[in-house]
């Protein structure tokens, strides 16, 4: 049994035709289901569990990256198999499952191909793609060893998975998640980036070296305070994929 | 192994980068193939290969499978396989490796180990049974050619 969720935004007449081609393709696919919408007096975490009390295997999701931030954190670990339709064209989130965006995405939703993905853990909230740091003074602490930068302008982004550009083999099936500290430095044409390090792990600690706490910004929606625990939970999360997905 | 190529730290298996800009403290144990540009101070541990560029500084002991050192090292080094050491390199410490190239003007300042396994002498020597057989056939075809 397949349970819809529509984002409250979708409510705005800009999306009714997008909604009611969604609809329409969903039953013609034979993957009909219930229809929930969240709203001020609704929410997600409420609506999900009292699907799965009346049998929901499958929720689908539709809305923009925040609204998967959301339902990531809701359904990981429960026996639910979590679907997507972004209602944007620049979903990293989707792009990384190989999701395309809009009424192309019910054919992946009716593909069925599930996988099971890691997630980031960052004091307790779930992440899928990835949390980051900028221009702060911190240590990362490692076990039995610590990692300091020693420029004063970093990028430090924490990846489930990444663009095979940073880190070539990366995947969010392989149980690790990796650190990559990047420094930045002004040059003629505004800033560079130049070498980097990757430091996979499955457990940090980042800590301020300032007093100042400093913020993590997690899937570019949450953001999370110093000091931070992050590890690795590893497949957390059963979602549809499809076949342009980047990661076997 | 890395060859004026390098050809062994393929940047597909690589799994750790430590940059020049960033500095690691405490016993660093790496799985996968590791490249070290920055600093690193303390143990330095991996079953895999070990690249050691022109800018990083290390002082530790160090223990990987192969490894190119190109940079400087201060702490007793162990290879298991092949250690290539460029002009660049500077390691203040014992070293230790099965196969070992040094490029004339590294500096080495320790001693250098090469654990050298003799070959055991009957290796060589023909096996006595089928130098016997040989003998036989030889006579036989000897006393027919006779007869």
């Amino acid at each position: 049994m397949y349970l819809y969720i529509y984002d409250s935004f979708l409510s705005d007449k800009k999306y009714s035709d997008l909604l009611s081609q969604i609809e329409k393709r969903v039953t013609d696919l034979g993957i009909k289901g219930r229809i929930a919408r969240l709203s001020i007096l609704k929410n997600m975490k409420e609506l999900i569990t009292d699907g799965i009390k009346s049998g929901v295997q499958t929720v689908v999701v539709i809305g923009n990256a925040q609204t998967f931030a959301k339902v990531i954190n809701i359904v990981a670990g429960l026996e639910v198999v979590l679907g997507l339709i972004p209602v944007e064209n620049d979903n990293k989130i989707a792009k990384m499952l190989g999701v395309p965006p809009k009424l192309l995405a019910c054919d992946v939703i009716a593909s069925r191909i599930i996988k099971k993905i890691d997630l980031g853990l960052i004091n307790g909230h779930f992440f899928v793609g990835q949390a980051e740091i900028n221009d702060a003074n911190v240590l990362i602490e490692y076990d039995g060893y610590n990692v300091r930068p020693t420029t004063a302008n970093n990028n430090i982004t924490i990846y489930n998975f990444a663009d095979r550009s940073i880190i070539p083999n990366s995947t969010p099936v392989d149980g690790v998640l990796e650190v990559v500290i990047t420094p930045m430095k002004s040059g003629v044409f505004g800033k560079k980036n130049i070498t980097g390090t990757i430091l996979p792990f499955s457990k940090i600690k980042i800590s301020a070296e300032d007093e100042e706490q400093v913020s993590i910004l997690t899937d570019e929606q949450v953001i999370m305070k110093t000091p931070a625990e992050i590890s690795v939970a590893p497949q957390k999360l059963r979602v549809i994929v499809g076949p342009e997905r980047c990661f076997e | 192994m890395f060859g004026k190529k390098e050809a062994v730290v393929s940047t597909k298996n690589i799994e750790t980068i430590i940059g020049p800009s960033v500095r690691v403290e405490g016993n660093f144990t790496g799985e996968g193939d590791l490249i070290i540009e920055g600093m690193l101070i303390g143990t330095l541990n991996t079953k895999n290969n070990l690249k050691i560029g022109s800018s990083a500084v290390v002082e530790a002991t160090v223990k990987a499978n192969n490894a190119f050192i190109a940079g400087r090292i201060k702490g007793n080094v162990t290879i298991k396989g092949r250690l290539e050491i460029t002009s660049s390199a500077v390691i203040v410490g014992d070293i230790k490796a099965a196969i070992l190239s040094i490029e004339s003007g590294a500096l080495i300042q320790g001693n250098v180990a090469m654990p050298f396994n003799e070959p055991k002498h009957d290796e060589h020597r023909p096996n006595p049974k089928k130098e016997v057989k040989r003998t036989e056939n030889e006579l036989a075809e000897g006393k027919l050619l006779e007869s």
